[in-house]
């Protein structure tokens, strides 16, 4: 009824004023009595003292009035809270453990739970990002693949799902004019990119649809954080021009400081700060239909399915392939929805952890549970005294539940601790490249969270020992008895706590030790390079002086050269891609009498445009022919190298050396194989490696203007950073240096995303096993200090001490048997989750599953074992006596 | 002659209050006073248990209390019957009529 609940609203948050009108209610009524009783002539103090008489008594009206208005549930459970308070207070030690087993449990969960929100569950930071998809031309092993320009104007132009379709390609300019010259981490967009993404400079204005095209096209856009670094917020910044590449660019306006491009097109490099126009050139060379080095990315309109946008691109790029047929190996778009895109590899990881922290939660919940059944045995008379005063069961069950309660949130407040440490920590481990992990942070959603997870642990630890003491309390006629009974039940109830605790944590140390053998199976795989002292970083020339290829290639042999004169330089090299340094080249290779008919079937190939010292430098080693040489220059015969895989994919068979190839193209020269070289893992460690050549840098066309420099010296790579870059500055002071990096640290990043999977899911067993132990522990004391009286009964019939002992220990082996028969069966259908985390080894690894199982049992004994022998050094007349 | 006082029956407090507040609004001393006049000073009531039963009658929607000025000129709480009041009034008061005829034919007869 509506009236009940306003008056019941009323009395719960105005309860200041409610108890005020109450008591003027009554005042008034004795004053207006007093006036009465005084008007018949009565003096005035005997008529106050008569009215309030008639009265009756006034706290006791209150109190009535109080509960006539539907305010008890509220003032009992303020009782309860105060109640349980006393309790708690009474028993510090059993808060103090509960409070730290709850903290644990429900710290590492809220922790888990911030990343898991940060980067999964936030909303993308762009408009209606549930239509945003990336599109990608589908290749004729049916994989996902960049796009072209003139495939995506057609695409642009036939289709009709689309709002937008924009696309963007990497980009790294150099600023200079303010201080060192410094290489910035970009995209080039075309000029819808910003418009279909939803997202609107905050400062300044968009690009234009003018100011995309090649003559106009330099104009950019800052992000927040790069406007602020490097050009002190400048309110006027919009409208100014800055120097890129030795050009001077227009900035058009800045991106707002919510803004953070998710979308990257080196996995190593940062985000996205800088924006170029894209200003497609289309007479250029590398606009041909089949150069696909433009990635796309669409809105598709308001109304319209991802099915449906899917149907119409496939239709068109069907007809496309129609079109040009010798240009396409394939027909039909890949849709990657963008959170997918953005986030789906991470989301099985995440959600693997947060399951298994999950895991922690609920031991920490029995642990709890089995300290509340230890504790109910001290419990029955109060609760039987509750009983007889007339307190129901229900009532009884809420008391002790509102006592879980205050525990729970009492250990979720100290469990926030973890949770506030966890950006400090994520970024002490390295994110492993993970994008929004930045983000992480303890907000009102995580606080949210901590809290229900309280309540609801509160409620799941509570809720059996509350029934159980209840219970016994109301059935209380009998002592004896019902002690009798109610010790078989809370021990058959132990037991089962016991066992779920070995099983839990077994399934999370099963899980952490094959995530651990993968990754030491992993860094076990030699990567097809020496990694030991090697220093790389990037070299980025720019301006119209490198626009010659002669001066380009004269600046890299004057490094080269000067490096390798330092002292502790081994040697010196240098190539357009670092392995595992996450981007890669591919290249159509067009082997001589074994080309297809439609050349863009014919297999690609990953290039490395290289100095001749690199191989030796990288220490790949050279199984046939000979290595690439500093003859092999602008106007000698074309030469490369190649590496197993090619041979074998290519010329299986057949001796690869002197074989011709051309390389991106059939109207491409005639390129001669002159040795092959060992296969070097470029994308990842776990991937097989694919056909790679080896080309060298004074041959190549079109020689890369940013090079990665590897120099192997003698001793720890990083003493030598300062003398290389003086090298480099005193062959020309304005190129940038950038990320300096050993290639350890490339081996490193490239599992970094596996290592902190690895590192929390061994922290999250790592509690889990602790908490086992310690509730195990608990329970074995209990149950060995039970039975005292029979072990004293036993010895002193003349058991042996071994006998006893060793029956206490099968008690615990069977117990401890039982969680890891259950945990092994669990196991085997929980580590499939693990996919793609797992390297190396089998999801049933037998060697994993035989420590972790040896580990818990030895735990386990050794936790029934401490308080058995306890037992066994008590004089058998003591422990007869014990009652 | 010495007043005879009746201890009021269980649940018709709430009778007399609903009837009580059919004329117009009025305060809780007012409502105690009226009850005793009416019934020539024969019911006797307690003052203050007057005040648990107007307070659960409002949360039962069948009165609402608002603050006014007092004959006397103070501040004090008028409580008005509401129309699921007035219901409630002619459900009890029929329900009453009732009881107490066949109470009485039970006296006659027996």
């Amino acid at each position: 009824m509506l009236s009940d609940l306003v008056v019941r609203i009323r009395s719960l948050f105005r309860r200041a004023s409610v108890e005020a009108e109450m008591n003027d209610e009554l005042r008034f009524h004795i004053e207006r009595q007093t006036e009465k009783l005084a008007a018949a002539g009565i003096p005035r103090e005997e008529a106050a003292r008569r009215a309030h008489l008639e009265f009756g008594g006034v706290e006791q009206v209150k109190e009535e009035c109080r509960d006539a208005r539907g305010t008890s549930l509220v003032e009992s459970l303020l009782q309860d809270v105060r109640y349980a308070l006393r309790i708690l207070r009474k028993n510090p030690g059993f808060t103090a453990v509960s409070m730290l087993t709850l903290a644990l449990g429900i710290g590492a969960n809220t922790a888990m739970f911030s990343i898991v929100y940060a980067v999964l569950v936030r909303p993308l930071p762009y408009a209606h990002p549930q239509r945003l998809t990336m599109v990608w031309q589908k290749d004729d092993l049916g994989r996902p693949g960049n796009t072209s320009f003139a495939t995506y104007t057609d695409w642009k132009t036939r289709n009709h799902s689309f709002e937008q379709l924009a696309l963007f390609r990497s980009w790294q300019p150099v600023l200079s004019g303010r201080g060192d010259p410094q290489k910035l981490i970009g995209l080039r967009v075309s000029n819808n990119f910003f418009r279909t993404l939803g997202v609107r400079p905050e400062l300044g204005r968009d690009l234009r649809p003018e100011e995309d095209q090649p003559s106009t096209s330099h104009v950019v856009l800052l992000s927040h954080g790069l406007w602020e670094r490097q050009f002190g917020s400048d309110p006027a910044i919009a409208g100014k021009t800055i120097t890129l590449n030795a050009a001077s660019y227009l900035v058009a306006g800045v991106l707002p400081a919510d803004f953070e491009s998710l979308l990257r097109t080196d996995p190593a490099g940062g985000p996205p700060e800088i924006f170029g126009a894209l200003g497609y050139d289309a007479s250029l060379p590398w606009a041909c239909r089949t150069c696909q080095h433009l990635q796309a990315i669409g809105r598709v309109r308001f109304g319209v399915s991802f099915a449906q946008a899917q149907a119409e691109m496939d239709a068109i790029s069907a007809a496309l392939w129609k079109e040009h047929p010798s240009e396409y190996s394939a027909s039909g778009v890949i849709f990657t929805p963008l959170r997918e895109h953005l986030l789906g590899p991470l989301s099985r990881m995440l959600y693997v952890l947060l399951g298994a922290v999950s895991f922690v939660l609920l031991i920490a919940c029995v642990n709890l549970a089995n300290l509340l059944l230890a504790r109910a045995a001290h419990r029955e008379r109060e609760m039987a005294v509750r009983a007889t005063l007339g307190a129901g069961r229900l009532r009884m069950v809420r008391q002790l539940i509102v006592e879980n309660w205050l525990l729970a949130t009492a250990g979720a407040a100290a469990g926030l601790l973890p949770a506030w440490w966890t950006p400090r920590v994520l970024s002490a481990i390295g994110a492993g490249g993970l994008p929004r992990l930045a983000d992480v942070r303890l907000d009102w959603h995580v606080l949210l969270f901590a809290f229900l997870a309280a309540l609801l642990t509160g409620l799941v630890s509570g809720i059996v020992p509350a029934l159980r003491l209840s219970k016994l309390a109301l059935h209380d006629s009998l002592r004896e008895r019902v002690e009798g009974s109610s010790g078989a039940a809370h021990r058959r109830l132990r037991g089962l706590f016991v066992v779920t605790e070995i099983a839990l944590s077994l399934t999370l140390l099963v899980g952490a030790g094959l995530l651990l053998r993968s990754l030491s199976r992993l860094l076990e795989v030699a990567p097809g390079f020496d990694p030991q002292n090697v220093l790389t970083l990037i070299i980025s020339t720019s301006g119209p002086r490198y626009d010659q290829n002669a001066a380009l290639r004269q600046f890299y042999t004057d490094v080269l050269q000067r490096a390798a004169a330092l002292p502790g330089v081994k040697a010196v090299g240098m190539t357009s891609e670092v392995p595992l340094g996450g981007n890669m080249d591919q290249y159509g290779f067009h082997a001589e009498g074994k080309m297809n008919a439609n050349p863009e079937l014919d297999p690609s190939a990953e290039r490395y445009c290289v100095s001749p010292g690199y191989r030796r430098a990288m220490r790949i080693p050279l199984l046939r022919g000979r290595d690439l040489a500093p003859s092999d220059a602008e106007g000698a015969p074309l030469a490369l190298l190649i590496n197993q895989a090619t041979a074998r994919e290519i010329w299986p068979g057949e001796d690869p050396l002197g074989k011709r190839v051309k390389l991106g193209g059939t109207d491409k020269p005639w390129w001669t194989v002159v040795g092959i070289v060992g296969d070097v893992h470029q994308g990842a460690l776990d991937a097989r490696p694919n056909m790679q050549f080896y080309v060298p840098h004074a041959q190549w066309p079109y020689p890369d203007s940013d090079m990665v420099l590897a120099i192997r010296t003698s001793g720890p790579a990083a003493g030598m950073i300062s003398a290389i870059r003086q090298v480099i500055h005193s062959v020309d002071p304005n190129q940038p240096v950038s990320r300096i990096m050993t290639l350890q640290e490339y081996i490193g990043a490239s599992v970094g995303s596996r290592r902190l999977v690895l590192i929390l899911l061994n922290i999250f067993a790592g509690i889990a096993v602790s908490l086992a132990i310690v509730g195990i522990y608990g329970v074995a004391s209990y149950t060995v200090a039970q039975r005292t009286h029979e072990i004293g009964i036993r010895m002193a019939l003349g058991a042996q001490r071994h006998a006893v002992l060793g029956m206490l220990l099968g008690q615990g082996l069977a117990l401890a048997l039982a969680g890891i028969g259950i945990g092994i069966a669990a196991s085997f259908e929980l580590t499939r989750f693990l996919g793609s985390l797992l390297f190396g080894v089998t999801p049933t690894d037998p060697a994993t599953f035989a420590v972790v199982s040896l580990l818990l049992a030895g735990a386990a004994l050794a936790a029934f074992y401490l308080p058995a022998r306890r037992a066994m050094r008590v004089d058998p007349l003591v422990a007869l006596r014990y009652e | 002659m010495a007043q005879q006082h009746i201890d009021l029956p269980q649940g018709t407090l709430d009778l007399l209050i609903l009837k009580t507040l059919t004329l117009e609004p009025q305060h809780g001393w007012a409502i105690s006073e009226r009850v005793q006049q009416i019934s020539q000073d024969v019911l006797r009531l307690q003052q203050g248990s007057l005040y648990p039963a107007l307070h659960r009658l409002e949360r039962r929607g069948w009165i609402k209390a608002r603050w006014g000025t007092s004959e006397n000129n103070r501040r004090a709480k008028y409580y008005e019957l509401t129309a699921s009041g007035r219901k409630q009034l002619e459900a009890e008061e029929s329900a009453w009529r009732k009881l107490a005829a066949a109470v009485a034919q039970v006296l006659e007869t027996a």
